[in-house]
């Protein structure tokens, strides 16, 4: 009886020391879910272009070059970018040359982009328009740029005609759109 | 036989020893009974099933995702405390996305109630677990007075995934492991 007592004690002590060094953990997991989607986003790096001519014969057009910087993602199967512009306010003050209704015949806007790979730039010269948004590039699917974006440039020409009033500086406004699926 | 046994438990020193007190001949007697509890250390958490990684960007801007942290936790007085630590348990899928096992899922604590949450921004591992809060020694979740005033505890914890143009669009998922330790 006694022996048989004493064991039971010892085996208690035993057990009530392994509970106190015994370590406790428990676990929960977490799902984290991403939906990486198509993007677009467009650097204007020249934020006003000057337009400028050497020439004094109205031989040679008014030039610039606008520079951008693009990024782009497109879609892995089906995805599309493109990269088009508009002229949301013509020249002004009156006098001078317009987009829209061109003082002479023959006279414009005009521009030729480049866009670096992987997108495609669109064949220029191209006439600059107040009404509809011109290609300025395109990129086909799965198609992406450098995490800080890839260089493109629009390089305008701008018809120096005599009928323009001299004296003043002419500013237009042209909107840049990107996009992508 | 079975009286004799009786007896002589009942004067056994032990048994009035136990009782608390020893009969003292009159109508009133008084016994106390003595309760004892062992208390291990303890530890649980509760993190939500899942959690969205969201951008408002579209320059490649990272990812961002709010995760709290619910916990309950009791340590010993000479123990070395308790801890919380984060694992991904499976990267994310499918391929062409982004990955744990590259470094491109970070987190910043904050917020922890009980206990140190982890400092800097740390960088969550496939192979390895990594800190989120420590608990010291004689720490307790809930009721006040020496344990805390909440129960249960709380933190957050902000994912960051960085966002590459080269990622192929689509959705992908990862689970993070979390796990608590009390000594």
């Amino acid at each position: 009886m006694t022996k048989k007592t004493t064991l039971i004690i010892v085996a208690c002590a035993l057990l009530s020391m392994a509970g106190l060094a015994q370590a406790q953990s428990g676990t929960g997991t977490t799902t984290l879910s991403v939906a990486v989607g198509a993007e677009a986003a467009l650097t204007v790096n020249t934020g006003t272009t000057s337009l400028t001519t050497a020439s004094t014969t109205f031989a040679n057009p008014y030039t610039g070059t606008t520079s951008l910087t693009y990024f782009m993602r497109t879609g892995k199967t089906t995805g599309t970018g493109t990269l088009t512009l508009k002229v949301t306010a013509d020249f002004t003050p009156a006098g001078g040359p317009l987009v829209a209704t061109p003082p002479s015949a023959g006279d414009a806007l005009t521009y030729s982009p480049t866009v670096s790979s992987p997108g495609t730039a669109a064949t220029g010269p191209i006439t600059a328009t107040t009404t509809t948004a011109t290609a300025v590039g395109t990129w086909g699917a799965a198609a992406s740029s450098a995490k800080a974006g890839n260089s493109a440039s629009v390089a305008w020409s701008l018809t120096d005609d005599p009928v323009y009033a001299a004296g003043s500086t002419y500013t237009a406004t042209t909107t840049f759109t990107i996009s992508a699926t | 036989m079975v009286r004799g046994k009786l007896a002589l438990r009942l004067t056994a020193p032990w048994f009035w020893l136990a009782l608390g007190s020893l009969p003292a001949g009159g109508g009133t007697g008084t016994a106390t009974e003595t309760l004892s509890a062992t208390l291990t250390p303890v530890g649980a958490l509760t993190t939500p099933s899942t959690a969205t990684l969201t951008t408002s960007s579209n320059t490649f801007q990272p990812f961002t995702a709010s995760v709290p942290v619910n916990y309950q936790v009791r340590t010993t007085r000479t123990g070395s405390g308790g801890a919380i630590t984060l694992q991904v348990a499976s990267d994310f899928s499918p391929t062409g996305g982004p990955t744990a096992a590259s470094g491109a899922l970070t987190y910043v604590c904050s917020g922890a109630n009980l206990g140190t949450a982890c400092s800097g921004t740390q960088t969550a591992s496939t192979t390895t677990s990594t800190p989120v809060l420590t608990v010291p020694a004689s720490a307790c979740t809930g009721g006040g007075g020496a344990c805390s005033s909440q129960n249960p505890n709380s933190m957050n914890l902000t994912f960051t995934l960085v966002d590459s143009p080269v990622y192929s669009t689509g959705t992908y998922s990862a689970n993070v492991k979390f796990t608590i330790s009390a000594m």
